[in-house]
């Protein structure tokens, strides 16, 4: 191994970095930005403009940055211009950052396509980019940096955002390549060509030299064999007495070219019309509506065919760690623990994938702003039933699970309209509730019916809303919602909104559905479970079902996702066999239709107090009975 | 409801006003006695002020600095042209009442556009009855609700303000205003005056 030192064995490179721009385009606070503290200013003495040097090293590269002062274009009219002109052109510069303004990228253009005249390693910095985006400028850089053949960095050196991405483009600054040049008009280009030929050995490329003098710049007419060709050429273009007008006429002229291919400009007003059509569609009075309830069932549609695909794989995952706990010795603690995973299991695999799904759909449409439109259709709806639109938040939430969606009740004004709305979710089926109707209802008793249970929900939710509104005084609800603008969402918003509402499920509802898995596992062990089916017969009497079966339908309220198993505990896995179509719907109805499990009963005490929470779920789950025996009696009916 | 940095500039201006009012050099304690807000939004809006340097505290006594005197004196100025504006319509007690609640959300825009509307004539008409997509002036806002009044205020929706009505809807209309857009019940709508906006532009030459 061969021993070196660093300090030697490391050549440093030298890189002389000058940065150009307009006044006031970020000149200083770019070199702030990218030297940082340790600048060290010198100045250039004998001038009344200065050149502020600072120096940075990165790895094995020392740069050297020279601020010029600030100009619109190369020339030599003004000090600031001279100053600029010799560090651009008589220094050693190994590249030039050009600091261009987004609003007004035209203007910066004009030097850009002057400095690769002179054939100089160029980067664009792009400055002000946010700003141009506020005033519905879009630039786009790719395109921009592809026509040019130059690096595009946008930067702002107030965030420092671009600025790592600037000096990783500084680094690999190649003097080899040609940036894009423009073609003048015929006569331009033949006195170029005519000049060039009389022009002596030079750094700088003969033509951009040829242009300088063209333009006047009497600067570069030291670099000219016999200054007499000056005249022989103005005599020849005796038609056009402006060349250097005409040359700044041409470069101007491709600059706003290029500047309108790169640029796109969103009218403020266009973009306000699109969106007033936007909602002329989203709010109309039948199509509103409309689009509301479609979406709803579109995103149904998601989660029963997603929420399924899921389910089925966590189900499958926590069955193999249940068969490992079964073949165990059966001791009490076993037994417990087991009933415990199960009511876990059944809360995961069947409740999470849904309320996950459908809180990020909801999170979704929330972003894109649709939402806040859906509430003012809903509110149309929910003002007949007496509830302020903003009702429409925690009653779609209840579509996932009641306990969080009772907290979300607080966004409305009153505890009078909290509860009113919270008493609805005794017909808002919840996940768990969604998964007795299709994984009961529609497994044993086909799909229509199933989808006739979410009928009779709707249809129950109703008479029981009109009931309160004939009873109660409500006062009068006025429609007042800001409609945020529609926008592209933005995934991490939706994620942390989601999450939000999913935490919780998980640290509060989950815990609690293994809890009650074991409370159910305790009354079953001791055959409490049995103790019931005598005294409470009545209520399966007026349901006509079997007398077992007040087990699922009293029991479920410990953890709604083990309901059906219990039914197919008591009944035996061939329910279709036992229990008539009528039967399941009738089962189907008294089982979703009330305040669905002791979770929300919780939720509802901690959110409006012990008597009106017990008062609700009573009354409601009482309501429910009596609905399934009517209906039930109403359809027998007609059947016979 | 109305914003918690609302809250506490409301509460900062009305520290200011009092202030100068007073004539300054007020004890701490009837300051926060004088204020009608929570104790926690006092203090956290004289923390406010002392970090604006718009106050100082001298051994307990409070003192507007020169910065605070001339924004006291702005305020004062906004309440004051709203309150002239509003006696046209209104009993004096009522034009006070309403100048107070928004000298705290108009900006000086608004304020020159109150000052050309007093010169006006008309009450202008309501809302509801106005042609989609034209930008009007809002003259007046006449809901009997205190607590709505001063949510629409909040919104932006005030005297001086410019409307937009972009759609119509059932039971309501969508209005633009400030670049926000919200939807507003017809029975609000039909409590907010407005004149179009280019009647009064000409009015100002």
């Amino acid at each position: 191994m061969i021993y070196s030192n660093p300090k030697f064995s490391k050549r440093v490179r030298n890189l002389k970095i000058l940065l150009i721009g307009q006044p006031n385009v970020g000149k200083s606070s770019l070199l702030n930005a990218l030297v940082g503290s340790r600048v060290t200013v010198s100045n250039y003495p004998g001038t009344t403009v200065e050149v502020t040097e600072a120096r940075k090293k990165i790895d094995d590269t020392e740069i050297e940055f020279l601020d010029t002062p600030g100009i619109y274009s190369i020339s030599d009219r003004s000090e600031e211009e001279k100053v600029s002109e010799k560090a651009l052109f008589e220094g050693e510069a190994n590249g030039v950052i050009i600091i261009a303004d987004a609003t007004a990228l035209e203007r910066s253009l004009y030097m850009v396509l002057q400095i690769l005249e002179a054939e100089m390693p160029v980067i664009i910095a792009l400055n002000f980019v946010e700003e141009a985006e506020k005033k519905g400028i879009l630039i786009d850089l790719e395109k921009l940096g592809k026509l040019l053949n130059v690096a595009v960095v946008p930067i702002n050196p107030l965030t420092k955002k671009g600025i790592n991405n600037l000096l990783d483009s500084l680094l690999g600054i190649k003097s080899s390549s040609k940036g894009f040049g423009v073609v003048y008009d015929d006569h331009i280009e033949g006195a170029i060509e005519q000049i060039c030929l009389e022009l002596g050995k030079s750094r700088l490329p003969k033509r951009f030299i040829a242009l300088r003098i063209l333009e006047e710049d009497e600067h570069f007419y030291k670099y000219l064999k016999d200054r007499k060709i000056i005249g022989e050429v103005k005599e020849k273009l005796y038609e056009h007495p402006k060349v250097a007008e005409d040359i700044s006429i041409n470069r101007y002229g491709t600059a706003s070219f290029i500047a309108e291919k790169v640029t796109e400009i969103i009218h403020i007003e266009k973009e306000e019309r699109m969106q007033d059509d936007i909602d002329r569609v989203l709010l109309h009075k039948i199509w509103g509506p409309f689009i509301t309830g479609l979406s709803f069932i579109v995103v149904f549609g998601i989660l029963l065919y997603f929420g399924n695909f899921i389910q089925g794989f966590l189900m499958g995952l926590m069955e193999n760690l249940l068969s490992s706990i079964k073949v165990a010795e059966h001791s009490i603690i076993t037994v417990l623990l087991f009933q415990g995973l199960t009511g876990l299991t059944a809360g995961i695999s069947i409740a999470l994938p849904y309320i996950f799904l459908f809180y990020l759909l909801l999170g979704l449409l929330e972003d894109i702003g649709i939402l806040s439109r859906f509430i003012v259709n809903a509110e149309r709806f929910l003002k007949k039933l007496g509830l302020p639109g903003k009702s429409f938040i925690p009653l779609a939430l209840g579509l996932g699970c009641t306990a969080p969606a009772t907290i979300a009740t607080r966004v409305l004004s009153s505890k009078k309209e909290q509860f009113r709305a919270a008493s609805l979710f005794a017909f808002v089926p919840c996940s768990s509730r969604i998964a007795i109707i299709m994984g009961i209802v529609g497994f044993y008793g086909g799909i229509m019916l199933a989808i006739s249970i979410f009928a009779v929900l709707f249809i129950a939710g109703l008479i029981w809303a009109f009931g309160i509104k004939r009873f109660v005084h409500i006062e009068r609800q006025y429609l007042l919602l800001e409609l945020p603008p529609y926008r592209r969402p933005l995934l991490k918003n939706v994620l942390v909104k989601s999450w939000i509402r999913m935490k919780d499920f998980v640290y509060l509802v989950i815990p609690l559905l293994a809890i009650g898995g074991i409370a159910y596992g305790i009354l079953d062990i001791y055959n409490f479970t049995n103790t019931v089916v005598g005294p409470l017969s009545p209520i399966t009497n007026w349901l006509r079902l079997p007398d077992v079966t007040i087990i699922p339908l009293v029991f479920g309220f410990l953890q709604k996702d083990l309901t059906g198993g219990m039914l197919v505990s008591v009944l035996g896995s061939e329910v279709s066999l036992v229990l008539t179509p009528l039967q399941i719907y009738t089962f189907g109805v008294a089982t979703t239709i009330g305040i669905p499990c002791i979770i929300a009963l919780g939720m509802l005490i901690k959110e409006f107090g012990f008597r009106k929470a017990i008062t609700l779920t009573i009354a409601s789950i009482i309501y429910g009975l009596l609905f399934a025996g009517l209906t039930l009696r109403v359809i027998s009916f007609f059947q016979v | 409801m109305i914003e918690e940095s609302d809250i506490l500039r409301i509460v900062e201006e009305d520290i200011l006003r009092v202030l100068y009012e007073r004539k300054g050099n007020l004890p701490l304690e009837s300051v926060k006695a004088e204020i009608k807000a929570s104790h926690s939004y006092i203090s956290k809006a004289i923390e406010g002020l002392l970090r604006e340097d718009l106050i100082v505290i001298e051994e307990n006594f409070v003192n507007l600095t020169k910065n605070g005197v001339g924004r006291a004196k702005g305020i004062l100025e906004k309440h004051l042209v709203l309150e002239d504006y509003f006696k046209r319509t209104r009993s004096e007690e009522e034009a006070h009442k309403i100048a107070h609640i928004l000298e705290h959300y108009v900006s000086q825009e608004v304020i020159k556009n109150i000052k050309v509307l007093s010169t006006f004539k008309g009450e202008g008409s309501p809302l509801t009855k106005p042609v989609l997509a034209k930008e009007f002036l809002i003259t007046d806002i006449t809901i009997p609700d205190n607590e709505l009044f001063e949510r629409i205020v909040s919104m932006g929706i005030f005297p001086g303000n410019r409307i937009k009505l972009t759609n119509e809807i059932p039971g309501g209309i969508i209005v633009r205003v400030k670049n926000k857009k919200f939807a507003l019940d017809k029975e609000i709508a039909k409590d907010i005056r407005v004149l179009e906006h280019s009647s009064v532009e000409i009015l100002r030459d």
